[in-house]
């Protein structure tokens, strides 16, 4: 499944991403809502980013009880049909990573939907953090990031362990 | 409808966007006779096929239905008048001519800003007023900008583009937000942290980016410059620099290393709160990093009185790790071949050339601040009309309550910009001004050594571009032949490239840009520095002549020499908003969503000092105004206790109405915008 992916370590908090997709999904609303989340934690001095991964069990779809949540027969996207949806958030309740939110007026599911395709949060990533890709493409930059390190740390210090 | 884009057919149609001043790669898509959306464009180094939201509200910009779209006068009950074109100009012209006659031609000016365009904008209003018989340009770079390059000019003789970040191994950010302000620079900055390199960030205020730091060092406002003298006492301490490189390329080592002494990490961390044992951390990672340094300063630095003394200190700094002409650090940028528009040199005496002579002879430039008395009438010679384009001193200019009297008092005051400005507000003549999209220009970037042609998309009829503004307005004063021959801005753009070998239809075919030179290093080997020794001036005998420092010595700030019980916060404004730019786009509907309000930055201690919760209304008052704004309460680690934050560009909040215009930099003529001594109100009349 391909999913907008963060490479958390590329990431300097600027909040780009979180704006264009307010802008391009839900630009109507008074408050600004997006569909990737970004959260600087400045006790820990940590960045945090993500969206929706698109499961491939989707716990949302399951959780739908009018089937207004289905796979995009092209990007494999799961989507939302506005005009089913009923606004009772079951899928905000199965959703285990908090990616799935309610819009105000009319109460209705909104998630990722990789902009048909070709996401706008990826095109204003200027820091190159924001990919399309599954899973294991993530995994792969995280091993080749870490190739550098490997055997320098081989002792924990002592606040890790 | 008239604002149709050019080309009938649909497809898509490439330019460099000016939303800001990176100039990224953009696509517009044409739809029906219409521009319907911009998309980022690849090729291009600087932005790699990425764009961020600013580009997008370009159409919003485009679109708006507040453009200034017809010439527009002032009616003696304060409203305005639509009136012809032809007539605007024969009106402008002819109270142009009856106050020449009448005051001499030193008692015109113009003005730049940065709403329209870029290089071009400036080199015409300059050459305006030269043709005129006046001295008097002025520009928001006298208050942004300048200090930077005066800095480093005096140093080195060059000013210092952007270094690659990707190939540094330390990468120093001084008083710079870049994900905010530069956003290309956050893919060098996490390729260089992947290759392993170290951050360190010195800034009042902690930005994300500090997050991937090594250190974060919270300096109190306006102390800079004792941080890098401390730093430069370490190096030279421990020999940590290039004795052979010191000897053969600078100049006035001595006196540095002399002066350096008293920089001990004790006293560093008496003037600028960051711990003695931090700095000693910092000097390390330099030292073992060196000369792989990337040093980078924003504007956070140049806006105190000591600002250029602090930047030339930051730049010796990076000078003794041996960066000096590394593509990682102080990179020499190889010049672009092309002819100027603006004459070498402009006349002499203009008005601050006495206060300000550096910004006179190096910037080429008028003191704006000075001029306000001239405006006023308090000074000689009497400035009676400005004609203004892109600029809005009307918010960006410190001391607003004086900037707008002034202005307000002038006899003729034409602007010509996209919206009626508060600055517009207060003219006699408001032109409308084409937007980047309405124009073909030539862009060039040193930092990639770049060429670029951007592409005229759209036409608004009546609507004519800067050049046929100053072209129209010089043929109706009599010197429109001799001074602007071109009859077109293309024209234009072929009289400045010819140098170059490189042609416009060549610039048609690469709208990503062609590389005029590729970047050479360590030129200063082999050919001596821009600067009147031909070496680095650790010590300028240039400055010494003027009576200035010779050596960039620290002098602590206003607030530390003369502290005050009833301003007992310090003031810092301008950290950046992604959305915004300086004063543009708040018009922008979608962006006002996100910022909706100002917001002034308070640190949760001072808070519940005065009793103020989150989002109370709080008065700001400094010796020369008050702003009444809303009170942030930020995390405790984003803000020293007593430091209070502000971004600056705000047309209904304006903060400049509580910064000092007259506490200046002795070099530059600078503001202080950045440690301004306030009281904050929470009860008020």
């Amino acid at each position: 499944m391909k999913a907008v992916l963060v490479d958390i370590a590329r990431c300097m908090g600027c909040y780009n991403c979180e704006r264009v997709c307010f802008f391009q999904h839900e630009s109507r609303l008074a408050e600004p809502l997006s569909r990737i989340f970004v959260h600087v934690d400045m006790d820990r001095r940590r960045i945090f980013a993500a969206t929706c991964l698109q499961c491939e069990t989707a716990w949302c779809m399951r959780a739908c009880p009018v089937q207004a949540l289905t796979r995009d027969p092209v990007t494999q996207a799961v989507v939302v049909d506005s005009a089913r949806c009923v606004g009772c958030g079951m899928c905000v309740l199965a959703c285990p990573f908090g990616y799935m939110q309610l819009a105000p007026q009319p109460r209705r599911a909104v998630k990722c939907d990789l902009c048909g395709g070709s996401p706008k949060c990826v095109d204003a990533c200027m820091a190159g953090a924001l990919f399309v890709g599954d899973l294991n493409q993530l995994a792969e930059i995280k091993r080749r990031r870490a190739i550098p390190h490997i055997g320098v740390r081989a002792v924990l210090r002592p606040e890790d362990s | 409808m008239t604002r149709a884009a050019i080309p009938i057919q649909n497809g898509l149609i490439r330019t460099l966007c000016r939303m800001c001043d990176t100039r990224c790669s953009i696509a517009v898509r044409i739809k029906n006779g219409y521009m319907v959306d911009i998309l980022p464009a690849g090729g291009n180094p600087v932005n790699n096929g990425r764009m961020c939201p600013r580009a997008g509200a370009a159409l919003d910009m485009f679109y708006h239905p507040d453009r200034v779209l017809k010439p527009l006068k002032k009616q003696p009950d304060g409203s305005w008048l639509p009136i012809d074109r032809e007539q605007a100009l024969d009106e402008i012209a002819a109270r142009i001519e009856a106050i020449k006659r009448r005051f001499g031609a030193r008692a015109l000016g113009v003005w730049k800003g940065e709403a329209v365009g870029f290089w071009q904008q400036e080199e015409y209003a300059r050459r305006f007023i030269q043709a005129c018989g006046s001295p008097n340009y002025f520009s928001n770079d006298s208050a942004c900008f300048n200090g930077r390059y005066l800095g480093h000019y005096l140093v080195t003789g060059f000013w210092n583009p952007f270094p690659d970040f990707t190939h540094a191994k330390l990468i120093m950010l001084f008083g710079t937000n870049p994900p905010v302000c530069h956003p290309p620079f956050m893919a060098d900055f996490a390729d260089a942290k992947a290759r392993g390199a170290s951050l360190v960030v010195v800034d009042p205020r902690l930005n994300p980016i500090a997050c991937h730091a090594d250190i974060f060092a919270q300096p109190i406002p306006g102390t800079d410059g004792a941080l890098a003298w401390g730093l430069i006492r370490i190096i030279i301490q421990r020999c940590a620099y290039n004795i052979e490189f010191v000897e053969k390329y600078t100049v006035g080592f001595d006196r540095i290393a002399a002066y350096a002494q008293r920089f001990t990490p004790e006293y560093v961390e008496s003037q600028t709160g960051i711990y003695a044992d931090v700095l000693v951390a910092m000097a390390e990672l330099i030292i073992n990093n060196r000369p792989d340094v990337g040093l980078y300063m924003g504007a956070g630095l140049e806006h105190n009185e000591n600002g250029v003394n602090n930047i030339r200190a930051l730049v010796i700094l990076s000078c003794l790790c041996g960066a000096l002409d590394l593509a990682c650090g102080l990179a020499w940028p190889e010049p672009m071949p092309r002819r100027r528009l603006s004459p070498t040199r402009m006349l002499s005496g203009g008005i601050g050339s006495k206060r300000f002579p550096v910004l006179h002879e190096i910037s080429r430039e008028c003191h704006s601040m000075t001029a306000m008395d001239n405006m006023l009438g308090r000074d000689d010679p009497p400035l009676k009309a400005i004609i203004m384009t892109g600029a809005n001193p009307a918010v960006t200019h410190p001391n607003l309550e004086k900037t707008k009297k002034a202005l307000a008092a002038l006899d003729l005051l034409v602007v010509n910009d996209l919206f009626v400005t508060p600055t517009a507000q207060l003219a006699h003549y408001v032109l409308p001004a084409a937007s980047f999209l309405e124009r073909s220009e030539i862009h060039v970037n040193t930092r990639f050594q770049r060429v670029y042609l951007t592409t005229q998309i759209a036409k608004i009829p009546g609507v004519e571009t800067d050049y046929c503004m100053w072209r129209d307005l010089a043929c109706r004063l009599g010197f429109g032949d001799a001074w602007f021959p071109w009859t077109e801005e293309r024209a234009v753009n072929r009289y400045i490239l010819a140098p170059s070998g490189i042609t416009i239809n060549q610039l048609q075919r690469h709208p990503e840009g062609i590389c005029y030179q590729p970047q050479r290093f360590q030129k200063f080997l082999t050919q001596p520095l821009p600067t009147p020794s031909g070496k680095v001036e650790l010590a300028s005998a240039y400055l010494k002549q003027l009576g200035l420092d010779e050596i960039p010595q620290y002098r602590p700030p206003y607030h530390l020499r003369r502290s005050r019980a009833d301003y007992p916060f310090l003031l810092t404004t301008g950290a950046r908003k992604t959305l915004f730019y300086h004063s543009r786009h708040q018009n922008i509907a979608r962006f006002r969503k996100v910022h909706p309000r100002a917001e002034v930055e308070i640190h949760p201690d001072d808070a519940a000092r005065l009793g103020i919760v989150q989002g109370q209304s709080v008065r700001i008052v400094s010796e020369v105004g008050a702003l009444v704004v809303d009170a942030k309460i930020v995390h405790r680690a984003e803000l020293r206790p007593g430091v209070i934050e502000m971004y600056h560009g705000w047309q209904d909040w304006p903060i400049n109405q509580v910064t000092l215009d007259y506490i200046n930099d002795p070099i530059s003529g600078f503001p202080l915008l950045k440690a301004v001594p306030v009281r904050i109100e929470t009860a008020w009349e």
